[in-house]
């Protein structure tokens, strides 16, 4: 069996080591395997390297890995070892001193896999699925890959739009994971088993499991320039591709005993994952559509896996995930329940997306270790207006109120979330922004007056961010603001801000300028992601690695512009680079759903009423559980 | 009640006695590369995991109770090292051992344990002296002639400017090679809190002075064999001084 040895002076030269040396708690060796591989320096379990486009200590933070690690390792015909991106320091000795990238577990090297599965949660992280990919010595191609070389795959939610990365990927996986990544990895078994031979008969195999989408079997077909949608290269390979979901969350397999990091990680602690969906729909959110339709998991089940997941990684916080926890039905049995076993383990909980109300305030007071942290708000629109375009159903009033309350029991820090850019804004809009955080301090000092507590400064922090159009929502179709738009909006609010209690930041617009050519791209970006990545672009997701220049450069080499990708989508007579993948929510819903912005109306959440989006198709959740 | 001052409570009621469990712990191979405090988080929470009773100190922001006898540097092994362990209540020794080991990541080991009352000097106050072994190529011969200079200077950072120090005073004696191999040597030295000499700076000295080759520097296998207390030579079982 191949290993790669890394000498200690390479190690001790690079910062944080431990992020290149393995051996953690609950890391999964398997025995048996291994002495076949020590042996005979191969094996008949198919060998699986679940890779994270990204630096050890943000991977290892992801739940996505720790679910899917579990899934592949608990087959009996399957190990799978993790792969980290090596950061800047560590790429550069490793390609100085000749050293591959290699797992954690075996410190095998990439191509001695069967599989490459990596997961993409970002699309900043593309150029480092490219950099792990040549750091492993696997062509960066699907159609450069021989019989031999892994099956190189993905999932997460950036597969929904895998089409600026479709050269590089044999596989896409549409939706949740768990059970399709063990169907395909049974198809690979068989493959193994008859010697791997061709290769184009298994992806074609592969694409007839719902869920998998095989790129190579399709075409782009272009004319002047714009898009016209795929052309099938196979008549067997399917018209579209439905994503997957797990229909029963109380019994599908959840990582009660993940790898434990031997460093300090990003967000060090446990999870556990309460229900996947969201009822809101605010239109310009992906993950309310895409995880469509809202399923929970019972109270008893999250109860019983919590305790054991504290018990059987001794971190002292369990994080509870959701996209939005206040909108789980059994929040208060969950919290009860864990909050009376954790007594006395000096064990917290940590429950971000709260909707602020007595309950919650009530439970932060209970779950906190450091008393009254901040409270966090995401209006995301300073007006009523745009927040009813973009369907947030939070209204001022109800930021107010949940203040007073805040307010009145000692709270005096406040986060509060916006975007620029999004559609129909106006400078009336972002003025909104400003004028909403004044009167939320001018609230702070009316409520200690009236209360008679004594005023502190309060810290009232605006964050804005700009709003990328995304694939799957109904704002799919519209036009990106441009660089100065967004300057000039921040100038504008900037200005406007000038309390010393209002904090006002900022991101970095061109990063976000990337992300959105990134996100609703088309194959054409495939070969400009190579050659920024050649000329040295990896990191994007991280400001001082990335390289805008050389962005907006390669681009033009390759006969693009920034606009073309900006400037969206006609509604009504143009393809889009995504159609062929079903999330199970109809386009004509998004077209609907889009036609209501515009006319400023709200859609009510799944729960209040249902909307018909399309998703009522999997037969599961929300969607039937008033019916 | 407050989460955080629940917990106070408990841990004042149970803090009106201490048990104390010292180790001896082993760390080699790939877990060098974990930081000291890295480690610290690594033993808090095998010890939750193995269930074990572990105090948390009072105040704010509680913190299991460990006391580790030396940081120790990434990349080092050690076969020697010391920890302190608050209980809530007695736990046999060899208890503890036998299931916070499991929980431990590969490389890291407890071994030696013994149940001790409450120390009365800080573990590490009372550490004074290292036993180190280095392993690289030809490395014994210059390392000990190192040991026949009256000075060591050695140049290190501190606050922006380049001072000078000797480390010749830490440096106590050569050790009984076990083998007989040019390429491995052990030494005592300072060790602890007030005089204290690191092996990366013993290293660098042994380039700059005898002209060691950095690369096999860089290269060399160090390990820490034993922390003792005691004043050279007459060095005492850290395990006698509680
Ligand atoms: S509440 Fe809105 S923004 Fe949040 S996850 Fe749900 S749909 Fe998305
Ligand atoms: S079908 Fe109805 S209930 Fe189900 S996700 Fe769509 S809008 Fe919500």
């Amino acid at each position: 069996m191949n290993q790669v040895k890394v000498s200690r002076k390479d190690l001790m030269s690079v910062e944080s080591p431990g992020r290149y040396v393995g051996g953690e708690y609950g890391s999964v060796i398997k025995e048996d395997v291994l002495k076949q591989l020590e042996q005979t320096g191969t094996c008949k379990e198919v060998r699986a390297a679940f890779c994270f486009p990204d630096v050890y200590e943000i991977g290892m933070s992801n739940l996505a890995m720790q679910i899917l690690y579990k899934c592949l390792n608990d087959m009996e015909d399957c190990w799978c070892e993790r792969v980290f991106s090596p950061w800047v320091d560590m790429d550069a000795v490793m390609r100085k001193s000749g050293i591959e990238l290699y797992s954690m577990e075996t410190k095998s090297p990439l191509r001695d896999f069967d599989v490459v599965a990596f997961t993409l949660g970002y699309e900043m992280c593309y150029t480092n699925v490219l950099q792990m990919l040549d750091l492993g010595k696997i062509p960066f191609r699907t159609k450069d890959r021989k019989d031999d070389d892994p099956i190189v795959m993905c999932g997460g939610p950036c597969a929904y739009n895998i089409e600026p990365m479709a050269d590089f990927f044999d596989i896409a996986l549409m939706g949740e994971g768990e059970e399709l990544i063990v169907e395909v990895t049974e198809l690979i078994k068989k493959y193994k088993d008859g010697g791997k031979k061709d290769r184009k008969a298994l992806l074609l195999e592969i694409s007839k499991l719902e869920g998998a989408y095989v790129p190579s079997l399709y075409e782009p077909i272009y004319k002047d320039g714009r898009y016209q949608g795929l052309n099938k290269l196979s008549s067997e390979a399917p018209d579209t591709i439905r994503k997957r979901i797990i229909k029963d969350l109380d019994n599908v397999p959840y990582p009660t005993k993940p790898v434990i990091p031997n460093i300090r990680i990003i967000h060090d602690r446990a999870y556990l994952e309460i229900f996947r969906g969201c009822i809101r729909g605010c239109r310009f959110c992906q993950a309310g559509f895409i995880y469509r339709p809202v399923r929970e998991k019972s109270p008893e089940t999250l109860c019983r896996q919590g305790i054991e997941i504290e018990h059987n990684t001794g971190y002292d916080e369990l994080g509870i995930l959701s996209l939005s926890s206040s909108d789980y039905t059994g929040l208060k049995d969950l919290t009860d329940g864990l909050l009376d076993a954790f007594e006395g383990r000096h064990t917290s909980l940590s429950l971000p997306s709260l909707r602020i109300d007595n309950f919650a305030l009530d439970l932060m007071e209970k779950v906190s270790q450091t008393r009254k942290s901040g409270l966090t708000f995401a209006p995301e629109a300073g007006t009523q207006r745009l927040r009813d375009v973009i369907n947030k159903g939070i209204c001022e009033e109800d930021i107010m109120k949940s203040l007073k309350l805040a307010f009145a029991g000692g709270w005096s820090t406040v986060k509060l979330y916006f975007m620029l850019g999004l559609p129909t804004e106006t400078m009336e809009d972002v003025k909104g922004i400003a004028d909403l955080a004044y009167k939320i301090e001018k609230l702070y000092f009316d409520v200690c007056r009236e209360q008679g507590i004594k005023a502190r400064k309060p810290e009232i922090t605006v964050s804005t961010s700009m709003y990328i159009p995304k694939p799957f929502t109904p704002f799919q179709w519209e036009k990106q603001n441009t660089k100065e738009e967004f300057l000039e909006k921040q100038a504008y609010l900037r200005s406007l801000i000038k309390s010393r209690n209002i904090k006002y930041i900022w991101h970095d617009v061109e990063t976000s300028l990337w992300e959105s050519v990134l996100a609703r791209g088309d194959r054409r970006l495939c070969d400009v992601i190579e050659a920024g990545y050649k000329k040295g672009c990896f990191y994007d997701a991280w400001d001082d690695h990335f390289k805008y220049e050389t962005w907006m450069e390669t681009l033009a080499e390759h006969g693009l512009t920034w606009e073309e990708f900006a400037k969206g989508f006609d509604v009504d007579d143009e393809h889009l680079p995504w159609e062929h993948i079903d999330v199970g929510v109809n386009m004509s819903f998004f077209k609907k759903e889009r036609e209501k912005a515009y006319r400023e109306e709200i859609t009510p959440p799944c729960r209040t009423k249902c909307s018909g989006c399309g998703a009522q198709c999997f037969k599961v959740g929300e969607c039937y559980a008033a019916k | 009640m407050l989460q955080n001052e629940r917990s106070l409570e408990m841990t004042k009621q149970k803090h009106q006695t201490e048990y104390v469990v010292r180790c001896l712990f082993e760390r080699v191979g790939d877990a060098s590369f974990v930081g000291h405090l890295d480690l610290m988080h690594t033993f808090d929470r095998a010890i939750r995991r193995a269930e074990m009773p572990i105090l948390y100190s009072q105040g704010y922001n509680p913190r299991p109770m460990m006391v580790f006898a030396l940081p120790l540097g990434v990349g080092i092994d050690t076969l020697g090292d010391y920890v302190d362990v608050s209980l809530a209540h007695v736990v046999d020794a060899q208890e503890f051992m036998d299931k916070v080991n499991p929980n431990l990541p590969k490389g890291v080991r407890l071994y030696g344990g013994i149940n001790i009352d409450e120390p009365k000097n800080s573990l590490m106050s009372v550490v004074s002296v290292a036993m180190y072994r280095f392993e690289a190529p030809g490395i014994k011969a210059p390392l000990m002639h190192l040991f026949e200079r009256d000075t060591i200077e050695v140049q290190k950072k501190s606050k922006g400017k380049i001072v000078t120090t000797d480390i010749r005073p830490l440096l106590l004696s050569g050790a009984q090679n076990p083998s007989a191999s040019e390429d491995v040597v052990e030494i005592y030295c300072c060790a602890g809190s007030s005089k204290n000499l690191r092996p990366d700076v013993l290293m660098n000295a042994l380039c700059v002075h005898e002209g060691y080759d950095e690369d096999l520097a860089a290269n060399a296998s160090v390990t820490r064999l034993m922390l003792y207390g005691g004043e050279y030579p007459r060095l005492i079982d850290i395990k006698e001084l509680l």
